[in-house]
């Protein structure tokens, strides 16, 4: 093997010495930071001259040159250095810090700013929070417990599967809550950006004050996410491959489900307690023959049904440049069973280049696109027999996978092969995944072209062009003689199948003119005006086809006939024009101010245009003169106040509208809502002070901020009085406002800094609170079991209080409206509970890493507090009703005698048992090792042979641990996306749980290299 | 050289970006109309018809909670069969609450929804010339309007015949766009009387029968329809000679008893006064009604609901209606008497066919029930037999006094089982529900119901108004006991 790779190697290092015969000599030596540390990353170059190099992780570098040129050694934070070539073959740098000027750069809207000028409250990710995480797993997860003021939840389990995302609370109730994101400055639908590959993002930069996504107007209000990607840096080629290997697995519960023993005896007993629905059940009538025979097909569903994923991911990026050109390329392949059986799971492939050209010297030319392909069959999310995650607590022990016949051996069809069991559900779900396949296919580009012109030291101009385009394709079958076809098929048209097709298309033209000035000596000034065109067409296509002549064959024109066709089409525009005017007094004194004007398509021709504004200051105190020789080297003191907006609303609410359909072969026309005419947008008040500290040599910083969001106007819908007969029952309204307020802290620090050892640590909480502030006529809305209540927690729980079991005869007490007890349930008796919903008061993460040497170890822990959630999943595993399926273990734990307590109600009272109340309302607290990650970086001097820069192998681990009280997996988003998903109205993230596709906890190998 | 770049990019962006306004100002929905200038033709307004009758086919068809199978369900007339999903079981035990899914949720919205439809046609009729046309649309209007209203009374409210207190008691709110009812989204209607709702159903109706089409095509309301629908009205508001005028002017001839399993299978549409019609052969927007009693596979009926054991077999041997009405399926090694009606289309097992709302039977049925009540007896057992000869031969005959009132319910039973009347008949009457001690199986063994009686004068007979209307309207009185 090893001396394959020389083989392979030598070229290139003929090549190599090729060139070091033209050259005059070679350089070669060591840049290290001011504690004598190694320092990888940084950048030489000849001055004049394209070429250049880049220090390896031990801080070594060799570069050629002539004696007399000068090479100029830069990294960022630090002082540039420059070295003029004399004799001396090696040159051994050591940088400084340059504390006065920290020249880190964050990404703000519409362009980058010095994080010291910036008066703005915003945090940074960057690249090696988001390399521990699995590549599958969509990006916006790798924000959770980042970043202080963000609320990342994710969504499930499911591989590919977005999170909810919430920066600074609740800031809308029914319109989307999800941030802006934008991609090297051209927006993208946030339901695509798993398609992203996270190894091609630099960082990212969330936006969270008015400071900045004031900038943002109409689109603002839930805070931006801006996602920067690679970019080549000058000098040699640096190409870096990377490769890892792993497996998942459910996160196990905290309890366990029933055997065959234990079920045949909670049947039995149900039974001969007069249970009507456990009468006919094997406990109640098998004797002992059956009974053995039955316990001896006792059936783990788990196992029948589930699988180890496996998790691969490879990834391949060259990037490199010279003065005039730079570039980043990369290729990525993902992939992820997914831990159900029997379905391939998810795929992705992506590839990104990123170029930056100098065409002239007044003009730079940035092109940027990037192609993913990703592919899943992961049945959707339901809480039906048609879900193998309720299938696998729902089916009965004592039922095995396959048939038995009366000698026990498995049951076979025609062809020999084993027959499913359908089960006591009648639907074998194991079958199902096979003969219901479903297979989505996505194809995200996204695009995007500037022109940096610079027409003088004052004046200039950048225009963007960017597109995202995503195609969707969904292939849904159903086989003939398959599970679903013998009950809904048309025995003349065996097998059916569905085409969906749909295209998104977003561009955004904008254009950015830019003033900047310096008056005296100290006076920086700097406007731009900023035009933008932003416009989202959707179209859709599908056909439905019937009677396959073969399940061979999954396209439609093999069918005997077409059943079912569509196509629609939905547009929004938005146009708009804004002013963004900055001011600093020597970089002391900081003032910025921003205007924006909204147009929007949403909205009816009154209200159309829509202002957002905000005004901002800081005071850089650690430059002024009376803290010099302070600990301190950065000490900042901001503050904000500004307005954004919300439009993520259907498009035409402000119409009466007239849908169209089919009613026996004839066309329908019924109305379709009830518009409102004078909607408008939501719109938000964010007053943020913060203050950022950076202390001995910023071995110790922090940021601490404090906000306070008021969002009026919330669009909400309505509930209406179903006899009016509008299609929805409810119609979008202004009504109402909410506040949210809080504080953030994020600290990190260098607990240990010394020439082989550093011990990290830093984390970030942030403490939230809610309220409703303002609901139109001051009613109460009333969503299923939460609640909106002026003075109250946005979404309080709205449930029948459960007052336990009557010790004297089992029975299920509840409390009535005026809180008395009764042994009556009845809707009626709904409450507000205090305090109590499904968002956080505490979020937050936190991280520990160390290295030794080459050795690292690092973990990421993220945690929240406060809020409940409905636990219908443990509704589902004791109650009564359900004892024909399994059931968990606690049941046997029921009232049986007078006096019993601490006890599940008597099975005789199913009807006031098994209703929804506050019995099943749990805290959601947890604390999750989210990631632990081992590195390990090969000395250079081991590989200098090989050619190799550097080489990393790493084993990861993802959600290894979990601190919670509640009884499940305390991590959750959707609760089934059928029952309520984004954009229903209603739907809270996190309200309860009912058996989504879980969380899972994985481990990954794998190695880096870098050449 | 700059300063000129410089002008002219300002120039040409600016020019470029103020013709923006006209792109946002322009911009219609694609796939939706306005139902403000939609309706200018017969055609469209006949859009607009077939738009309520869509809704209504929503919860009569519904698979979950169909309108078609639910009183059923909530009868005598059934058994959970425990090898089956359990569907519905909390309106099989009477354990509905105001907070519950299912049928009372679904049809509230969705019989109000097809108010909406009619009033909207109702509202612009006058768009439309004068003449039989614009009566025709009218007319069908008004009787779905009607027939809407009338599911939600018969379920939400008491049946004036029930009982002394019905007519008095909380009715359902009458949605007419001529009385201004309409336009306002944010209106909370409170409750009108059970008597005040019965005289615009009738009154609706009777405007429609002036104005209706003698005949219009499959799935849509005529002129046989609507005095179908007033013989069963005018039944339910006891008012005995009207039901039987009103029966006298429905000319639907009685399916034949030896095509009445043609009828379930939709290869004829002898005897149908009103159906809600799917056309399996031109498209896929189709509910598998048939899907409330069983799903049957190649291998294996899973029932639901079984026909109940004793109901089946008091049934005559010869009488031509056991086999439209029983089956036997075959379960995890069981035999039930599985449901027949609704299975599906000929050859299939899909549970796909069309909504029997009122068949000439029924009419005959109304009006032997008026005449009785009437004291008419002989006129009672004449239209008995006339349904009676047309089904079995071999009964006894000349019943008077109970054993003929008996014999008329019976045949109803019989007749209309699992076509959505029982549980209204039994209600209407002010009688109980009492189921027997039967248990699933086809013999008669197994888990009976849980809920063997539900005594007559018991709350339940009255559907709760969904949470859901409770809460956005504030004036909307709760039904008692929930």
């Amino acid at each position: 093997m090893r001396s394959k790779l020389t083989l392979m190697l030598t070229p290139l290092l003929v090549l190599c010495m090729t060139f070091s015969f033209a050259q005059e000599k070679t350089i070669s030596g060591n840049v290290t930071d001011q504690n004598g540390l190694p320092l990888p990353g940084v950048s030489i170059v000849v001055v004049g001259t394209s070429t250049g190099a880049q220090t390896d992780f031990d801080g070594n570098y060799s570069i050629n040159a002539n004696v007399g040129q000068v090479l100029r050694f830069s990294y960022l934070g630090q002082t540039t250095v420059n070295r003029t070539v004399g004799t001396a073959s090696a040159i051994n740098v050591q940088m400084q810090e340059d504390a006065q000027a920290l020249e880190e750069v964050v990404v703000v809207g519409y362009g980058a700013k010095s994080r010291e000028l910036s008066t703005s409250a915003i945090s940074t990710v960057s690249t090696e929070k988001i390399e521990a995480f699995v590549p599958s797993t969509s990006v916006d997860n790798i924000l959770q417990g980042q970043a202080a003021g963000v609320q990342v939840t994710a969504a499930n389990g499911r591989p590919g599967q977005t999170a909810f995302v919430q920066i600074r609370g609740v800031g809308s109730i029914n319109a989307a809550t999800t941030p802006l994101y934008v991609v090297d400055g051209t927006p993208v639908n946030s339901g695509f950006i798993n398609n992203l590959n996270p190894n091609d993002i630099e960082s990212f930069s969330i936006l969270k004050d008015a400071a900045t996504v004031s900038k943002y107007g109409s689109r603002g209000a839930n805070g931006v996410v801006l996602i920067t990607t690679k970019k080549g840096k000058s000098g040699d080629a640096r190409i870096t491959f990377r490769s890892s290997y792993g497996f998942g697995e459910r996160i196990p519960d905290p309890f366990d489900l029933m055997n065959t023993e234990q079920k045949l005896e909670l049947e039995r007993q149900f039974a001969e307690l007069g249970v009507n629905a456990a009468q006919s059940l094997p406990g109640a009538n098998a004797d002992a023959a059956e009974r053995a025979r039955l316990i001896a097909l006792d059936t783990n569903w788990e196992e029948e049904l589930l699988r180890s994923s496996v998790i691969q991911s490879n990834s391949l990026s060259i990037s490199g440049g010279d003065e005039k050109v730079s570039y980043f390329m990369s290729l990525g392949y993902d992939k992820n069973t997914g831990i159900i059986d029997r379905i391939d799971g998810f795929e992705r492939v992506s590839a990104r280049l990123n170029t930056s050209y100098q065409a002239k010297d007044w003009l730079r030319v940035d092109a940027n696109i990037s192609l993913a392909r990703s592919t899943t069959d992961l049945p959707r999310d339901r809480n039906n027999v048609q879900n193998p995650f309720r299938a696998l607590y729902d089916y009965n022990p004592w039922d095995p996978l396959f048939l038995r016949d009366a000698d026990g051996a498995v049951v076979v069809d025609d062809l020999g092969e084993p027959v499913f069991n359908p089960t006591t559900t009648g639907f074998p779900i194991a079958r199902a995944l096979l003969t219901e396949p479903e297979d989505n296919r996505n194809f995200l580009i996204i695009g995007s072209l500037a022109a940096d012109m610079k027409f003088s030291d004052n004046f200039s101009n950048r225009f963007t062009v960017g597109a995202t385009n995503n195609r969707f394709n969904r292939t849904n079958r159903s086989l003939a003689g398959g599970v679903l076809q013998g009950f809904v098929g048309d025995a003349n048209f065996p097998g059916t199948q569905t085409d969906n097709f749909a295209n998104t298309l977003q561009y955004n033209v904008n254009n950015l003119f830019t003033y900047t000035d310096t008056f005296g000596e100290f006076h920086n000034v700097s406007a731009s005006l900023l035009f933008e065109y932003n416009e989202n067409i959707r179209t859709d296509l599908f056909a439905t086809s019937r009677g396959f002549p073969s399940t061979a064959f999954p396209f439609q024109d093999v069918a005997a006939e077409a059943s079912n066709a569509g196509s629609e089409e939905d547009r929004r525009i938005l146009f708009s024009q804004g002013l963004f005017v900055d001011y600093d007094y020597d970089g002391k004194y900081i003032v910025s101010g921003s205007i924006r004007r909204d147009g929007s398509s949403r909205f009816g021709p009154d209200n159309k245009y829509g202002n957002f504004y905000s005004g901002s200051a800081a005071w850089n105190i650690s430059r002024e003169n009376f803290m010099e020789g302070s600990v301190f080297n950065n000490l900042k003191l901001r503050g904000s106040y500004g307005t954004s907006g919300n439009q993520n609303i259907g498009d035409f609410n402000f119409l009466n509208l007239l849908g169209f359909n089919t009613y026996n072969g004839n066309t329908t026309a019924i109305p379709l809502g009830v518009g409102n005419p004078v909607i408008q947008w939501e719109s938000q008040a964010i007053l943020d002070i913060g203050v950022e500290f950076g202390l001995f040599n910023n071995r110790i910083n922090g940021v601490v901020d404090y906000f306070q969001k008021n969002s009026k106007d919330l669009l909400l819908n309505q509930p209406l009085s179903q006899t009016v007969g509008d299609e929805n029952n409810s119609i979008l309204a202004n009504i109402g406002e909410v506040q949210n307020s809080g504080i953030e802290v994020s600290l990190n620090a260098d607990v240990v800094r010394s020439e082989n050892f550093v011990w990290s640590v830093g984390g970030n909480i942030t403490f939230l609170d809610n309220e409703v502030v303002e609901l139109v006529n001051g009613e109460d809305i009333i969503n299923g079991n939460t609640i909106l209540r002026e003075g109250e927690e946005i979404n309080s729980f709205f449930l029948v209080r459960y007052a336990g079991v009557n010790p004297a005869n089992g029975e299920p007490l509840y409390l009535d409206a005026d809180g008395t007890v009764t042994n009556e349930y009845n809707a009626g008796f709904q409450t507000l509970l205090d305090g109590k919903s499904p968002a956080a008061n505490i979020e937050g993460g936190f991280f520990t890493s160390f290295r030794l040497n080459g050795f690292g170890v690092r973990a990421d822990f993220v945690g929240k507090a406060g809020n409940y959630i409905t636990n219908f999943q443990r509704s589902a595993g004791i109650a009564i009703g359900n004892i024909n399926r399994n059931q968990r273990v606690e049941a046997f734990n029921y009232w049986k005698q007078p006096g019993d307590t601490n006890v599940l109600p008597s099975p005789l009272f199913q009807n006031t048992a098994d209703q929804t109340s506050t019995r099943f309302l749990e805290k959601g607290d947890y604390l999750r090792l989210r990631t632990l990650t081992i590195d390990y970086n090969l000395p250079s001097k081991f590989l200098n042979d090989f050619g190799i820069n550097s080489f990393r192998v790493f084993a990861s681990g993802q959600n290894l641990w979990t601190l919670t009280n509640y009884n499940g997996d305390p991590e959750i988003g959707l609760g089934s996306a059928e029952t309520a998903e984004p954009g229903d109205a209603g739907f809270v993230p996190g309200e309860f749980s009912l058996f989504s596709y879980p969380q899972t906890r994985s481990y990954t190998f794998g190695v880096e290299i870098g050449f | 050289m700059k300063n000129n770049i410089l002008k002219l990019s300002i120039l040409f962006i600016s020019l470029a970006f103020w013709s923006c306004d006209d792109e946002l100002n322009d911009l219609q929905p694609f796939t939706e109309g306005n139902p403000e200038t939609f309706f200018n033709s017969v055609s469209s307004f006949q859009n607009g018809v077939d738009g309520i009758y869509s809704q209504f086919y929503n919860y009569y068809a519904s698979a979950g909670s169909g309108m078609q199978g639910i009183p059923d369900i909530l009868s005598d007339n059934v058994v959970l069969v425990q090898t089956g999903r359990t569907s519905n079981e909390l309106y099989y035990d009477y354990r509905y609450q105001a907070n519950n899914a299912g049928a009372l949720t679904l049809w509230w919205s969705e019989a109000y929804e097809a108010i909406n439809a009619a009033n909207l046609v109702i509202g612009q009729i006058d768009n439309l010339p004068d003449g039989p046309e614009k009566d025709n649309i009218l007319g069908q209007a008004l009787a779905g309007r009607a027939l809407a209203h009338f599911d939600l009374a018969k379920t939400y409210a008491k049946i004036p015949t029930q009982s002394a207190d019905a007519n008095g008691s909380n009715g359902i709110v009458y949605v007419k766009v001529e009385d201004g009812d309409t336009g306002d989204p944010f209106a909370q209607p409170a409750r009108e009387t059970v008597q005040s709702n019965y005289t615009e159903i009738i009154g609706d109706l009777v405007r429609a029968s002036t104005l209706i089409a003698d005949s219009n095509s499959e799935g849509r309301l005529d002129r046989n329809a609507v005095f179908g629908l007033l013989s069963r009205v005018y039944l339910y508001n006891g008012e005995w000679q009207n039901a039987i005028n009103a029966a006298d002017q429905v000319s639907t001839s009685l399916a034949a008893g030896t095509s009445l399993i043609d009828v379930y299978e939709d290869t004829t549409n002898d005897g149908i006064v009103v159906e809600f019609s799917v056309n399996t052969s031109s498209e896929a927007n189709f509910a598998n009604v048939g899907v409330l009693y069983s799903q049957s596979n190649a291998s294996a009926t899973i029932s639901e609901y079984a026909v109940e054991f004793a109901f089946f077999n008091s049934i005559d041997i010869n009488d031509l209606r056991r086999n439209v009405i029983q089956f036997v399926g075959t379960n995890q090694g069981n035999d039930y008497n599985a449901i027949r009606k609704f299975l599906g289309e000929a050859g299939q097992v899909n549970g796909r066919v069309d909504i029997k709302v009122m068949r000439a039977a029924e009419v005959l049925l109304n009006k032997a029930e008026a005449q009785f009540n009437l004291n008419q007896e002989a006129a009672a057992l004449t239209t008995l037999d006339q349904l009676r000869t047309n089904r079995f031969t071999t009964f006894t005959g000349g019943e008077s006094g109970q054993a003929l009132e008996d014999a008329i319910q019976f045949n109803r039973r019989v007749e209309l089982c699992f076509e959505g009347h029982r549980f209204y008949d039994i209600k209407r009457r002010g009688e109980s529900v009492q189921r027997s001690a039967n248990g699933d199986i086809i013999d008669g063994s197994g888990t009976p119901a849980e809920v063997q009686t539900l005594p007559a004068g018991d709350n339940r007979f009255q559907l709760p108004i969904p949470i859901a209307e409770i809460n956005a309207n504030p004036n909307m009185a709760q039904n008692d006991g929930y």
